[in-house]
């Protein structure tokens, strides 16, 4: 049971008591973007999350053992760039943009996203299909190089070392203590913690973006086709959400998880979304049986229009407000998903993840470990912390109850 | 509910059986250092003894036929004793990874599970009230909205980060040594007498302190995410009939606002709370499958994460099904205290 259960049951009720409610001047997202932004803690949160973003979208440069640029026989080289994976590249496509869409500001919320979603999958085939790194790394090479001065010139990240980067030799590079050299020390392996952080906000936020995505979008198609459909349509939906419900989510995920035996991100985002895409279908259930008899649907179904458009144009816009609310909880429970699914060692083979790091501190051989537990666990909590907060804020941006209050 | 229950167990079956690798194979893993022949014999034996040779449907039948205590049944057993249909005594067969009796394990799982959760459910109780009902008279207020940030705070800690803080400071050596690490009992706890005791001058703390005093760290881990809901819950409710007409008139009997708090507002404001009791203990199964890993107890979490580890189908359908029956009966029991707590509710017409 969590918070947002209790509160759009109260939201709903609150919605379905003051069904005239004047027309807002602004669009309903960006009312609620503004409303959203004037509370101080949602600031905040949102802040932490673009930081986030940006180590996220920007971690093999902020922390990798291959450097931007270096001189080896007088000749120059960019061993950063080269190392790059199809998935970074693509990302930074997709953030380019984002940017330009948030610099340019021509297109609506929904358009940019379908623009966005576009361009990323027009990228992906022939970025997957260009951009090769090479298959073996070594990444001591650089530093028994610059050593033997082999590398005459070398420009490092601000944090020189990649997450894999164990330093396998140097048993005495093995629980460092946080240093000049490696600002959080190192973990069991001898791999730096910072670097293991800075890589694990990937994991962390795309596997709470996309499960949640997908959660969304079940949800949305089951909860829609029952609450237009009602009757038996609708009792075999219930049934179904009945079942999902009985069992307790982390089990099923746990179960699920365990017996996939090549695990990798995409598997996990499809797990997670899969099993938490109840809540959503009720509250749109709920709401699509408030509005289903309202005069501008049985216009549009005596007009003549496809069910489709009925259903996701027309019924859809009027109900996405429970679905945003929650949807904003929802990355913040995926997110703690995900940790504990590493945590309990069924998550990311080999992918640093914060999960595995907390793990790591708990039973890495070594007992426990300061450095390695606080960073992980603190930065879950914030970006738990972060999102529940903009969670909050946001429902009270939306909340009609509320806003009358005022 | 029944169909419900039949529901999860179709799910979860054919999720297990459409895995990838199957269920046997792993089992073979397990067993290094084969010859092939061991290797084929081993497959054999296991494949003729759960069925997994037969058609997906036909192993899920067959494992439903054992667990429902109605069904096809050996002549000379269950009830009427001459027919080959009729009540049996559920079976939920024998765990693939340690030859033992399912039913057997959960025995031993289930009421560690279930202590841990009765031992929370107060504390959740007890301190959600409070923090409610604080925030409700001093809504709006500083101390309203710095509660209101203090539980979110504590509802996005997430238990893994706390439990291994928790035992690295608490219970370390090297810092704090005030708890144990691990596990429900001491080792020597068979030998100690139940109540404390002061034996040769020096104090025994005696098996039920002792037990106490190893579940400290694991109930706080499990309550403190729950806090919030409850707490917003009853917020809420108390707000509401405060706004009631009964309140008013109370006030303007001229009687204290304790007593219009307490004995008016408070107690009508206890419904949603009374009616939650039942879904929060699902919930608190699924904490507990975390803080009983990092806690090193054998209960139904732990259990179930060994099985997922083994890959063992029969504990882990058994494990589900429990949980989610205690999931339904919670809801039952829920549905049944609203008519009790509310007389207005009726389910008779």
């Amino acid at each position: 049971m969590s918070i947002e259960q209790a509160e759009s049951s109260q939201m709903l009720a609150a919605a379905a008591a003051e069904p005239a409610m004047p027309p807002p001047a602004r669009s309903l997202i960006r009312q609620a973007y503004h409303d959203t932004l004037a509370s101080v803690l949602a600031r905040i949160g949102l802040a932490w999350l673009f930081m986030l973003a940006f180590f996220a979208v920007f971690a093999p440069f902020l922390a990798d053992s291959h450097p931007y640029v270096m001189k080896v026989n007088g000749r120059w080289s960019s061993p950063a760039l080269i190392h790059l994976t199809p998935a970074d590249v693509l990302l930074l496509i997709a953030t380019a943009t984002v940017v330009v869409l948030a610099i340019w500001r021509r297109l609506s919320f929904l358009r940019s996203l379908g623009l966005i979603a576009a361009v990323v999958v027009v990228a992906a085939a022939p970025v997957y299909l260009l951009v090769r790194p090479p298959v073996n790394v070594d990444y001591s090479q650089y530093r028994d190089d610059l050593a033997s001065g082999k590398i005459q010139k070398a420009i490092f990240a601000p944090v020189p070392y990649s997450p894999r980067d164990r330093l396998r030799d140097q048993p005495e590079a093995r629980l460092e203590k946080p240093s000049r050299r490696h600002w959080l020390g190192t973990d069991t392996n001898g791999a730096d913690v910072f670097s293991l952080l800075l890589h694990a906000s990937r994991i962390a936020l795309s596997i709470g973006f996309i499960a949640t995505s997908i959660s969304v979008v079940i949800g949305v198609l089951v909860g829609a086709v029952m609450g237009y459909y009602v009757g038996t349509v609708d009792l075999l939906g219930m049934r179904a959400i009945e079942i999902f419900e009985a069992i307790p989510q982390l089990f099923l995920l746990i179960t699920i998880t365990a017996l996939i035996q090549d695990r990798n991100i995409y598997v996990m985002m499809a797990v997670i979304g899969a099993t938490s895409w109840t809540g959503y279908a009720r509250f749109l259930r709920a709401e699509f049986f408030t509005i289903r008899k309202l005069d501008y649907v049985q216009a549009a179904v005596a007009a003549g229009l496809p069910t489709r458009i009925i259903l996701f144009r027309h019924m859809l816009a009027n109900a996405l407000t429970p679905i945003l609310v929650s949807t904003t909880f929802g990355v913040a429970s995926a997110i703690l998903y995900e940790s504990i699914l590493s945590f309990l060692g069924i998550g990311l083979v080999d992918e640093a993840s914060w999960g595995a790091m907390l793990q790591q501190a708990r039973a890495g051989g070594a007992g426990f470990v300061l450095w390695i537990a606080i960073p992980p666990g603190a930065a879950i909590f914030l970006t738990v912390f972060a999102y529940n907060l903009v969670g909050e804020a946001l429902r009270d941006a939306l909340d009609p109850k509320l806003r009358k209050r005022d | 509910m029944l169909p419900t229950l039949l529901g999860v167990t179709v799910v979860v079956f054919f999720v297990m059986a459409f895995s990838p690798g199957g269920v046997g194979a792993s089992l073979l893993n397990a067993e290094g250092g084969l010859r092939p022949e061991e290797r084929r014999m081993m497959q054999a034996y296991y494949t003729a003894r759960y069925g997994l040779d037969k058609p997906r449907i036909v192993q899920y039948l067959n494992w439903l036929n054992h667990v429902s205590p109605v069904g096809l049944k050996a002549k000379g057993e269950g009830f009427p004793n001459a027919w080959p249909v009729g009540f049996k005594a559920p079976d939920l067969g024998e765990a693939f990874s340690t030859h033992r009796k399912v039913s057997s394990m959960i025995a031993e799982a289930l009421p560690i599970t279930l202590l841990l959760e009765l031992l929370s459910l107060p504390l959740v109780y007890s301190i959600s009230i409070w923090t409610g009902i604080r925030g409700a008279r001093s809504r709006g207020k500083f101390a309203d909205v710095s509660l209101g940030f203090v539980l979110i705070g504590l509802y996005s800690l997430p238990s893994i980060w706390v439990g291994v803080l928790m035992i690295g400071f608490l219970s370390n050596v090297k810092y704090l040594h005030w708890f144990p690490t691990n596990g429900l009992h001491d080792l020597m706890s068979d030998s100690m007498t139940f109540l404390p005791t002061t034996m040769h001058g020096h104090f025994e703390r005696g098996w039920l302190l002792d037990t106490a005093w190893h579940l400290c760290l694991p109930v706080i881990c499990l309550s403190y995410n729950s806090f919030a809901f409850l707490s917003r819950l009853q917020r809420g409710a108390l707000l509401e009939s405060l706004n009631q007409d009964y309140v008013r008139t109370a006030r303007a009997k001229g009687l204290s606002e304790r007593v219009v708090i307490y004995r008016h507002a408070f107690r009508n404001s206890l419904m949603p709370m009374i009616t939650v009791a039942a879904s929060i203990l699902p919930g608190l199964i699924g904490g507990s499958v975390v803080i009983e890993s990092i806690f090193g107890i054998h209960g139904m979490g732990k259990l179930t994460v060994d099985a997922v580890f083994s890959r063992d189908r029969e504990v882990l359908m058994a494990v589900t099904l429990i949980a989610s029956l205690l999931q339904l009966f919670g809801n039952l029991i829920s549905d049944l205290t609203y008519a009790v707590a509310d007389p207005r509710v009726s389910y008779v017409d």
